[in-house]
């Protein structure tokens, strides 16, 4: 695979602002066709990384790659290929939506003739084009900034907390509007977010930072994949009471959920074992579903974060 | 690369074009001519004045004080004002380089003491025509300085008298690549700038300071229209060396810092 196949590359960045070190050896690869989440509590350096990906903060050492051009080497050419909204959308309030996207659209060469205006209807913000954006509210700027990304051809977005301030529905269709151009034109997303179901249903890939450090990576079905020992019993009326369960063999652990459902740990076993063994008791169940990990529970796992999540 | 800047200068233009800053300080130094135009009325001084040295006064009292203090704020507000919005890194983040940003905002300044120059240059001559007239230089010994020839030192006095106001540009885009917020760089500019007229004669730096100069090509025309003996050297040539100076040097330091710079919130 050449360099130019892969959308983001980072190698051993690092970044510190005097003694305090916010981004230490990050190291990771963003490819074409995926919707990248990237994690981290408060203060983890996710916007750090952002910026310094935008060409806005010089890492201290180590290298990015935008589809191979060496950000700090060749910004020009990296950034051809990337649209960027680095934080919360900083506008220039007092001129209009279709104004600001008109300013950005003369500095990228690849926009095309009436993109500002196809993005402006794409984005829902059409009949407010000619609107001060002083007058926008939160969600409205948000996608405004959005927009802005999307001006010209380019075939990496790197988003940083991009539905912030949205409303429920305008969140649902930004979001699979990028997943759709994801799948349709292979486009890459990298995007920061504290929203974690967001990214559970729309990501493909999720990398976790803490101080500075990626702490785990993968892909979003292999972590959301089942717990393999934990199980939730329905039972048919009351379910019976934990300490009665512990007393067989093979069961680690019961903790009622609620008065017919009962969560229980299994030593080795899977869950048709389970199944056999309450049925053997006499035990009536309704259900028996092995237990899914929620993205939050993988995240406070491995950031032993509570506050963030 | 050229085309990026004309294409930054473009929307610097249309940025500037739409906020009332740059309104309020043209505005401000029409005010200042009108005034000098009355004032020197109701003293009687006009009575020695022609219209050539009109203009030469009248300009002089626009950029010396009201001129100098708004074009300097404007350039100091130009990427302090940015940064402080955070706006510039939206635009950063574009595909263009950090010189060519910085390049189209000192052109942006300069464009706009331009602007004011030419403004108050033009409203000057009006109102000198309406009292005074532009022709021969002369006593009642006869003619001393022929029309062409003052004509030619009016000129010259209006393009050199741009040198020290370049400088005030680039000295409030340098202060504006250091500041964080417009206002912060505001306050520093004129700090300086008051804080260097108070003090700079009583230490002895006054020839080595821009702002010494924005009036002198206007001070060595006036004797021109008096019709004296005139001199543009040494005083020009002081002006000229201490203006190209701090237009370096502000130029390269603002350039080098604002390259440097971390950009984060």
């Amino acid at each position: 695979m050449s360099p130019q196949d892969c959308a983001l590359r980072l190698n051993n960045l690092c970044k510190s602002f005097g003694k305090i070190c916010a981004v230490d050896n990050l190291s990771l690869e963003v490819y074409p066709g995926e919707m990248v989440g990237f994690l981290g509590p408060n203060g983890a350096g996710k916007s750090t990384t952002l910026y310094m990906i935008a060409g806005l903060v010089h890492p201290s050492a180590g290298t990015i790659e935008v589809f191979g051009h060496n950000v700090c080497k060749r910004f020009k050419d990296a950034m051809k290929y990337a649209g960027t909204m680095v934080e919360t959308p900083t506008l220039y309030e007092y001129l209009s939506g279709r104004k600001n996207l008109e300013l950005i659209s003369r500095l990228r060469a690849d926009v095309t003739d009436g993109q500002v205006g196809d993005i402006l209807e794409r984005i829902g913000l059409y009949e407010r084009r000619n609107d001060r954006v002083a007058t926008y509210s939160h969600g409205m700027k948000q996608r405004l900034g959005l927009g802005m990304a999307l001006l010209g051809q380019p075939r990496l977005l790197l988003l940083d907390e991009p539905t912030s301030g949205m409303d429920p529905e305008a969140t649902r269709q930004i979001l699979t509007f990028l997943q759709e151009k994801v799948k349709t034109e292979r486009l890459a997303i990298f995007v920061s977010s504290h929203l974690l179901y967001e990214v559970e249903e729309y990501c493909d890939k999720v990398f976790v930072i803490n101080h500075g450090r990626l702490i785990a990576s993968g892909k979003v079905k292999d972590i959301l994949a089942p717990h393999r020992n934990v199980t939730q019993v329905t039972f048919s009326g009351t379910a019976p009471k934990c300490d009665e369960l512990l007393g067989n063999e093979g069961i680690l652990n019961a903790e009622s959920v609620s008065d017919d459902t009962v969560e229980i740990t299994l030593a080795k076993h899977d869950s048709s074992w389970l199944n056999n063994l309450l049925s053997k008791k006499g035990y009536k169940i309704t259900a028996l579903v092995p237990k899914q990990k929620t993205l939050k529970e993988f995240f406070l796992s491995v950031t032993g974060e509570r506050e963030n999540a | 690369m050229r085309n990026m800047v004309v294409r930054l200068l473009r929307n610097e233009i249309a940025k500037t074009s739409r906020t009332k800053l740059p309104y309020f300080g043209i505005f401000a130094a029409c005010l200042v001519a009108v005034l000098a135009f009355v004032v020197t009325e109701e003293s009687g001084s006009g009575q020695t004045l022609n219209g050539w040295g009109y203009v030469g006064l009248s300009m002089q009292m626009v950029f010396i004080d009201i001129g100098l203090i708004f074009i300097s704020i404007f350039s100091a507000m130009l990427i302090a004002g940015e940064t402080g919005s955070g706006t510039v890194r939206m635009v950063l983040s574009s595909p263009l380089l950090r010189w060519q940003f910085y390049t189209a905002k000192v052109l942006m300044g300069l464009l706009y003491m331009i602007v004011m120059s030419v403004t108050a240059f033009v409203l000057s001559i009006f109102l000198g025509s309406l009292r005074y007239e532009f022709g021969n230089v002369a006593d009642a010994a006869g003619l001393i300085y022929a029309k062409k020839e003052v004509a030619i030192n009016f000129l010259a006095a209006y393009f050199l008298s741009w040198l020290p106001l370049t400088a005030a540009v680039l000295f409030g885009v340098f202060i504006s690549t250091i500041a964080k917020k417009s206002g912060q760089a505001i306050g520093v500019v004129v700090g300086i700038i008051i804080l260097l007229a108070t003090v700079k004669h009583f230490i002895g730096i006054g020839p080595y300071v821009f702002t010494t100069y924005v009036g002198s090509s206007w001070g060595v025309f006036h004797q021109v229209a008096q019709g004296v003996d005139y001199q543009w050297s040494p005083e020009v040539w002081k002006m000229v060396a201490v203006s190209v100076i701090y237009c370096f040097v502000t130029f390269a330091a603002g350039l080098a810092i604002f390259a440097k710079r971390d950009l984060n919130g």
